[in-house]
């Protein structure tokens, strides 16, 4: 098959991809995926088992064009109208619905979904015909139109705290800033002198940092029921693509909940840990009203002390994973970080990360006065259900933010005084269990080769003295009459000749 | 030179072991009965074929090496098979079915048993159910109810699903392939069978007033209608399981009477449950709890059964089928298999448990594919886990002896030239069959494009039966010993098998390399090799791209596919909404119970063999998320 180029997008083009509701199936929406973010597209990928509720208020806090789900379990006539007729309910029948779900789906079905409204579902046939860039070009083709040019009421209407507004409204700076200043200085002067607290959460890829803001969220909900939040989190874009994955949504459970708004930002300029735009998308929800403010940024090293410039509150994600304790002098964000999580702090080397971190913590902010126990650093494992140091974590955040901000924030959130201690499934001691099994295994072959050469001898021998007293006259040797008995493990004489 | 003890003992019983299988029957003894059976058949030619066929080594060496490496199917280190001979009367073959509610899968049940001598009914779930949820008018939801499974949300569901079969019979066994809500689903399964017991109890005793005026007291004088199962009974379903629908045998029996009635149930009731939450993490993604929280949930199943003496129920199904559908290689699939129920073993073990306690409740299940290691993974898998029971654990033989089901590849099916299934899936029977599985499912040859129809299913039982009534080498049990090629083979795949071990070991474990997703990783990576080279051509399919017929073999696309009624799914939300209503006051109470123990770290299963009586599966599914936290997905 010729190779077929990607389209090239005149606009930048913004998709929600994820695989339907109780459907696991997700080989072909991460093959999908892919090929969209390496055309350009800025992708928030949302994963498997999806409602069409969290779905449609996914893509219609991060204003994107399109909708790509596949849907290999059935059910899907149901499935892709709920999604079209949500998605009309709350005005933002522009996003368009493209599916799949290879032979599961009929093609009457397809003709009946693609006439009540669905843009397009691709069948196996038409992958044959297209091929996979050919889909996915066909796909970007239909979603590249401008998004945000021209606001319609939406200054009228975000106060309320309404998603598709705020959304509209960022979008409409990060794609065309200079044609919304006006609105947005106004915004600016109208915000100056609220309080309203931001949070800014950055550290290091690969620490975990999105379960930790999901578990952050989790306890925000249970700990006040009235108060609302908004999250934006920022990812890199791609240099030589100009695509993203915007992947922070797939981590979070919480975010589903209508005091939760949240959008994802791609850099757009792949040298910056922030987006251009993100001190106005903070300030647009800062004038929607919302009570707390997180912004997280993507981990891309030691220099994301960007960070503290937009925020009130910053806390520094990290794991005990860094080397020597030497390198936490470079670490700039530890001289400016409020508070410092160690996440994954399961890993070896916990305590003494611990211990290292809260060290450089008092030497960098010069707190000689206060026991080095007592510095905001804590160790932490998000991914372990109601984690006693997240708990600890959360506690502080919430404290600091009041102390630094002022903010409106009375919390009631009880927090032990326990450390995280991971509960292991696998005693540590037994970490080497394969191994084991794999040696005693292999133990057992070469002992079996031993004595299989015993026994092999043995007949030899055996054969041999039978061989001299049946066949020849010839007297069995000395050497020969001591080993008779031990060479007859008790088997007949003759009993294999 | 020293011939150890066992060894000279393996050389000095050699002369008789082949004396009693040259006899005309074979003596052995299972769990103290003693059982005889013929060790040949005669073919057609009057040809004496024996069901078990011995080497004719003399040296010493090659004996003992045999008998150490391979020996007859029931011995150490059991790579020709776990039992001494076939079960004659019970054919491995499973009936498999789920589709609407739990009546027209009750009837599917009841139609494909009728004649059976043993039931071994096989449950597809909806995918609502898989997931934990209940069936709702969402649209979202209510599109997926009863489709490519039955819909089950809670006990009476259950009870509808088996009724009129004896779930304490030692003739039924019923297997359940469910993963993320597997505990609440066994739960409403264990009560099934308990309310079976109470209801042959009530009507021994003429109790059946108590019944009624207990279902009046219940329902009719709060002007609830009382839970039935709709639509007509189907014949060779005798009520059984029905008569207490909407009530559980403790509300209207003495509590010594109901104890010693459930107690019996539990040390009764066959089957197995899938329940196994490592390879949904790596392949399958009906992931719906937290991975801590869900071991922790199959460790308080596999806890309450080593107490309650639940002896015939497996409680996991440790399964490589869906590793192997997702794509990895049979190597790949057996290494991740066998480190997955390993970790079982060490989690269990961490817990207190005694390996003789719970190794023997535990199955396998894995996918045969054409690949020329498909010829041995049973062999290699049995070998294995034997050596490692009896030498690392120091378990006992019945420990040591892995049981496993085989599902022919569904992945090597394809949806052009479907007629060329049925070749596919024989092939890999013969490979199940000559490797000694312990039962098997073959798939039905359109099972690419839809759900299988009667026809298309009776052909693939066909499949089995022509291998097992008439082929003529498969009388003989274990026709693949003796084979330099089979050796060499599965000597090869035990040590690529050991080199995965630790290389899974030095990631910390499998779930060490599970959290940098190794596993995943590794099965992705072969699925596009496979992908690659099928679609260069470089690995030839017959019928897809090669020997494509004249019109180019086009993909079979059907014409209408069975999906679930709405009526089906009205009754099963009217159920779910009566279930509601009527357990209004005692519901919340037992959920708030279920979740105190659960943070008090008590045993939830236990627990949920109280709430199971009285909340829906989404219930309790949303109860479990608040106190042991809901899965969190992965790029």
């Amino acid at each position: 098959m010729e190779a077929i180029t990607a389209y090239q997008p005149k606009y930048k083009i913004r998709l929600v991809t994820a695989a339907s509701l109780f459907d696991g199936h997700d080989a072909a929406i991460n093959i999908m995926r892919r090929i969209l973010q390496s055309s350009g597209a800025e992708i928030i990928h949302l994963g498997h088992n999806r409602s069409v509720q969290e779905i449609v208020d996914a893509a219609i806090q991060e204003d994107v064009q399109g909708i790509a789900i596949t849907s290999y379990q059935g059910g899907h006539l149901e499935f892709f109208k709920y999604m079209y007729d949500l998605l009309q309910e709350k005005g933002s029948g522009h996003i368009k619905i493209f599916g799949g779900g290879g032979g599961t789906i009929l093609p009457h079905e397809v003709a009946e979904l693609q006439s009540y409204g669905i843009a397009r579902i691709y069948s196996p046939d038409d992958g044959r015909q297209l091929g996979l860039q050919g889909m996915i070009n066909d796909l970007l083709a239909k979603c590249d139109f401008p998004v945000g040019q021209n606001l319609n009421g939406e200054l009228n209407t975000f106060r309320l705290r309404e998603g598709r507004s705020i959304a509209r409204m960022i979008s409409a700076i990060e794609n065309y800033p200079e044609a919304n200043r006006d609105w947005l200085d106004q915004l600016q002067q109208e915000i100056a002198g609220k309080i309203i607290p931001v949070l800014g959460i950055t550290g290091t890829g690969g620490a975990g940092k999105s379960s930790l803001v999901d578990e952050l969220l989790r306890r925000f909900l249970l700990d006040f029921t009235d108060k609302t939040i908004a999250i934006v989190s920022v990812d890199p874009s791609k240099r030589k693509t100009g695509g993203a994955l915007l992947g922070d949504r797939i981590r979070m459970n919480a975010a589903s909940n209508s005091r939760v708004y949240m959008r994802s930002l791609a850099t757009r300029q792949s040298n910056l840990a922030l987006s251009r735009y993100v001190a106005d998308a903070v300030n647009i929800l800062k004038a929607a009203g919302f009570d707390l403010i997180i912004l997280e940024t993507s981990g891309i090293g030691q220099s994301d002390t960007e960070i503290v410039d937009h925020s009130d509150v910053s806390l520094y994600v990290m794991t005990p994973e860094y080397g020597a304790a030497t390198q936490l002098e470079k670490i700039d964000m530890i001289d400016f970080a409020d508070v410092i999580a160690i996440n994954k702090f399961d890993k070896r080397g916990a305590l003494d990360a611990l211990r290292d971190v809260k060290k450089q913590y008092q030497r960098a902010h010069q707190l000689w006065q206060k026991p080095v126990e007592e510095m905001p650093v804590f160790g932490t494992i998000a991914s372990q259900f109601n984690d006693p140091g997240m708990n600890r974590l959360y506690q502080k955040v919430i404290e600091v933010l009041v102390e630094k901000t002022g903010a409106n924030l009375p919390s009631d959130f009880q927090a032990g005084a326990e450390v995280s201690e991971k509960v292991y499934i696998i005693p540590p001691q037994r970490s080497r269990y394969l191994s084991e099994i794999a040696e005693s295994n292999r133990a057992y072959e070469r002992w079996v080769e031993r004595q299989t050469d015993t026994a092999r001898q043995l007949f030899a021998l055996h054969t041999t003295i039978n061989f001299l007293r049946t066949q020849t006259k010839t007297p069995i040797p000395n050497s020969l009459q001591g080993l008779k008995t031990t060479t007859n493990p008790g088997i007949a004489p003759g009993t294999f000749l | 030179m020293h011939l150890e003890p066992s060894c000279k003992k393996i050389l000095t019983e050699w002369a008789a072991q082949k004396a009693a299988y040259a006899a005309d029957e074979y003596v052995y003894t299972v769990r103290s009965k003693e059982i005889r059976v013929p060790t040949f058949t005669t073919s057609l030619s009057h040809t004496r074929i024996p069901r078990v066929a011995l080497p004719k080594y003399q040296d010493w060496g090659e004996i003992l090496r045999w008998v150490l490496r391979e020996n007859v199917p029931g011995k150490f280190p059991y790579t020709a098979g776990v039992f001494p001979f076939k079960r004659q009367e019970e054919d491995p073959t499973r009936m498999f079915a789920g589709e609407g509610g739990p009546e027209r899968t009750n009837r599917r049940f009841h139609y494909v048993s009728v004649d059976m001598p043993a039931n071994r009914l096989s449950t597809a779930f909806d995918s609502v159910t898989l997931y934990g949820e209940d069936p709702d008018y969402r649209p979202d939801i209510y599109g997926k109810v009863g489709n490519s499974g039955v819909s089950i949300c809670c006990l009476d569901d259950a009870k509808k699903l088996y009724s009129g079969f004896d779930l304490c019979d030692p003739r039924t066994s019923v297997s359940m392939t469910i993963n993320g809500p597997a505990a609440t689903i066994v739960a409403f399964f264990m009560h099934a069978a308990i309310d079976q017991q109470c209801e042959q109890y009530i009507r021994r005793n003429g109790l059946e007033p108590v019944v009624e005026a207990k279902l009046a007291e219940v329902y009719d004088q709060r002007g609830l209608p009382r839970p039935r199962y709709h639509g007509e009974i189907p014949p060779g379903n005798d009520g059984l399981g029905l008569m207490l629908l909407g009530l559980t045998g403790d509300q209207v029996l003495p509590t010594e009477a109901y104890t010693s009635l459930k107690a019996k149930a539990l040390n009764a009731v066959r089957g197995t449950v899938q329940a196994d939450i490592l390879k949904e993490d790596q392949a399958q993604n009906t992931c719906i709890f937290s991975t801590e929280f869900a071991l922790k949930l199959m460790g308080d199943v596999q806890e309450y059964f080593v107490q309650n003496q639940v002896r015939n129920f497996y409680s996991v199904s440790i399964s490589g089928y869906h590793i192997a559908e997702a794509g990895a290689n049979p190597i790949s699939q057996l290494a991740f298999t066998l480190s997955n129920g390993f970790t079982f073993v060490e989690y269990y073990l961490s817990r207190g448990m005694h390996i003789d306690d719970f190794a023997p409740n535990l199955s396998f299940f894995f996918s045969n594919g054409v690949d020329p290691e498909y010829a041995v993974i049973g062999r290699v898998a049995r070998r294995i886990w034997a050596k490692a029971m009896k030498e690392k654990y120091g378990a006992n033989e019945r420990s040591q002896m892995l049981k496993y089901h085989i599902q022919t590849s569904g992945r090597s099916l394809h949806a052009q030239e479907i007629d060329f299934n049925d070749i596919r899936t024989t092939l890999q029977a013969l490979y199940a069959i000559y490797d000694n599985c312990n039962s098997l499912h073959t798939n039905a040859y359109d099972e690419a494009i839809t759900t299988p129809t009667e026809e298309s299913v009776r052909r693939a039982m066909a499949i089995q039966l022509i291998i097992n009534k008439e082929l003529g080498l498969a009388k003989n049990e274990n026709p693949l010993q003796g084979a330099f090629i089979i050796e060499e083979l599965t000597d090869l795949v035990e040590e690529a098998v050991l080199a995965e071990f630790d290389r899974i070991s030095e990631r910390g474990g499998v779930l060490g390399a599970m959290e940098t997703m190794y596993q995943r990783g590794k099965i992705q990576e072969e699925s596009l090799y496979y992908e690659t080279r099928k679609h260069s051509g470089d690995y030839p399919i017959i019928g897809v791209n090669t020997f494509l017929s004249k019109e180019g073999s086009l993909t079979i696309v059907p014409s209408e596919v069975i999906r679930a009624t709405p009526e089906e799914k009205e009754a099963q939300i009217q159920t779910l909404q009566n279930l509601q209503t009527a357990q209004a006051e005692f519901g919340p109470k037992a959920l708030q119970r279920l979740q105190q123990v659960a943070i008090s770290n008590g045993n939830i299963f236990a627990e949920l063999m109280e709430t199971a009586k009285y909340c829906s599966l989404g219930e309790i599914t949303h109860a479990l998320y608040a106190v042991g936290g809901q899965y969190r997905r992965n790029m």
